[in-house]
């Protein structure tokens, strides 16, 4: 099967040939064709020719992908820049739209056509339509683009402290996230768009279930199911770090049919199945940082172990990345990942 | 024996109001503890630090979060600033000196601070150079400290790589010192790649896990050379 076929018939609940593998692979695609990283956040066209004459190398299944983690800080008027040193491996944040409780409370909506990274997002994306004829949108969640607001130090303070203010946060960056996938709809149209999502300090690393359903629970139920209204079929969220404690939470999100969930290394993929297999396809979960060290034979078993949990998942599993390939992971670590999958991801 | 209990009394409340995170209450009750005629050191260690000490336990159980610990740093803070003028440099002469700072290129602050948090509760004299922390700086401040332990965090892939030529010049030009590792990224089979002495995973185990890795550093080095780091035995 050819990968965009896979990828239909896997949405469509077809029989397919073998697992597909959708590694996350941003600046590791750049440093592996010889491209800045620079270049490859600030050209949507050079950009995706390297992920996907990288995604073609090691047989990847997904098309390329583009964005950053910090999403939010940048939107809202502080101040980015591209990663110009061998220690950056993404747009980094330089300063903060909020510094001060009145500055927070005075804060109004960017303009998403002219915000930050959007533009450039949106050039990417008209270069995904050219190549393939499907688009995906930004993707950062509301919790995450409120805390990039003001920082995650500052805004895990303003939890305790100051509640009423992260809510007030939290409803602009919704609206906001509303009015970003609206200008994608208007551009693009619902059928062949994916919306997707990212999480970040939300996991259990940073709080507690009980603060991810006061502060990032409502806000996703809302927005989540304001996406599926609109038309948009599925929802692909990546969860990532530790959200075992917010399980049970994450089963209130409506993510469409099927939708899709990636989760990282933190969360067991048998788990993972069993709370939302039967709703969601499962993409998983090896961990960055052994693909960056090794040893290529743990790699590989750790491969096989997440293939064989996998292909149990009632609505499919994919195999991925837990979070970003490291950007300087050796090219032999990802056709380790080849050919375990080429070993134990096939179908009878 | 009154006054024994009722100092007592004081250091337990002192140390209820930084694991309840109560800036006001810490305060207030640090200033009774210092009226009352209480050594600053036993304030110190027995009320402040023992907060944050359970804090950090309360921490590894996963009761308390990162929101938590901040808040119960901001209260140790607060009562630590009316402590300070009261604490002689002589108390911390034997006590551990640490150096911390994230790696080049690494923007993320909030585990480095709150490891640093825990250090200096424990009575241990920090030196935090903040994020994005070049090679140089850190052996500047080498020199000009002589630190016992040198602490290394990253959050990224990209930075974390650098770890071993930052960790082996160290070596060169201090290899006594006791070098750790934390971060996201990080875990023990990677640190000890790295040539680290140690690693902690997160703030709650920082002091715990670092004094570990003095131990072993210390007996591997009185066992080739018979002498160094004598005075980590003393303070530990």
């Amino acid at each position: 099967m050819r990968p965009a076929a896979r990828l239909t018939a896997l949405i469509n609940g077809e029989p397919l040939d073998r697992v597909p593998f959708t590694p996350f692979i941003l600046g590791f695609s750049a440093r592996n064709v010889g491209l800045s990283l620079a270049s490859f956040y600030s050209d949507p066209e050079k950009s995706y020719q390297a992920s996907l004459l990288t995604q073609q190398q090691y047989c990847c299944d997904n098309r390329p992908a583009f964005g950053y983690a910090d999403y939010g800080a940048w939107e809202f008027g502080g101040e980015a820049k591209f990663p110009d040193s061998p220690n950056e491996q993404s747009i980094m944040v330089l300063r903060r739209p909020i510094s001060t409780e009145e500055e927070a409370w005075k804060l109004s909506l960017p303009d998403v056509r002219t915000a930050g990274y959007l533009p450039t997002q949106m050039a990417f994306t008209r270069v995904q339509i050219k190549y393939t004829g499907r688009a995906s949108s930004p993707s950062m969640t509301p919790f995450c683009t409120a805390v990039s607001l003001v920082g995650e130090e500052t805004f895990c303070r303003w939890m305790l402290t100051k509640p009423e203010l992260c809510h007030h946060l939290l409803l602009l960056v919704t609206q906001h996230r509303k009015q970003v996938i609206q200008h994608w709809v208007d551009t693009f149209g619902v059928t062949n768009l994916r919306v997707e999502q990212s999480t970040g300090p939300e996991s259990n690393d940073v709080i507690s279930p009980q603060q991810f359903e006061e502060f990032a629970l409502p806000y996703m139920l809302d927005l989540h199911q304001w996406i599926l209204d609109l038309g948009i079929r599925s929802i692909y969220c990546h969860i990532c770090g530790d959200h075992n404690l917010n399980l049970p939470h994450w089963e209130k999100v409506a993510f469409g049919d099927p939708g899709m969930m990636t989760f990282g290394n933190q969360v067991d993929l048998d788990e993972a199945i069993t709370r939302f297999g039967e709703k969601a396809i499962i993409f998983g979960n090896l961990e960055p940082p052994l693909i960056l060290h090794g040893p290529p034979e743990k790699i590989y078993e750790e491969t096989r172990k997440c293939l064989e949990k996998g292909k149990q998942a009632p609505r499919g599993y994919v195999m991925t990345s837990g979070c970003e390939v490291p950007v300087d992971t050796p090219p032999y670590h990802m056709w380790v990942i080849n050919k375990a999958i080429s070993d134990f991801g096939w179908y009878e | 024996m009154s006054s024994e209990v009722n100092g007592h009394e004081i250091l337990l409340r002192l140390e209820e109001a930084v694991v309840c995170f109560d800036e006001k209450a810490g305060v207030e009750i640090c200033q009774l503890a210092i009226n009352s005629g209480l050594d600053p050191g036993e304030i110190l260690e027995s009320g402040l630090a023992a907060g944050m000490t359970r804090a950090g336990e309360l921490f590894n159980s996963q009761e308390y979060f990162v929101p938590e610990l901040l808040r119960c740093s901001d209260a140790f803070e607060a009562a630590l600033s009316i402590l300070q003028p009261h604490i002689t440099a002589d108390s911390r002469k034997d006590k551990i000196k640490v150096i911390i700072g994230s790696m080049e290129g690494d923007l993320h602050e909030i585990g480095r601070k709150l490891v640093a948090l825990m250090y200096e509760s424990a009575g241990w004299t920090v030196s935090d150079l903040g994020c994005d922390v070049k090679l140089e700086k850190f052996l500047l401040e080498i020199a000009k400290t002589n630190p016992d332990v040198v602490a290394l965090s990253s959050l990224m892939t990209s930075s974390m790589q650098n770890m071993p030529r930052f960790i082996q010049e160290i070596k060169d030009i201090k290899p006594e010192v006791v070098i750790m590792v934390g971060g996201a990224p990080m875990n023990p089979d990677i640190a000890q790649d790295y040539g680290a002495d140690g690693y902690a995973g997160n703030c709650g185990v920082a002091v715990s896990e670092t004094e570990v890795a003095i131990d072993r550093v210390l007996k591997a080095s009185t066992a080739d050379r018979g002498g160094p780091g004598r005075h980590m035995v003393k303070a530990l």
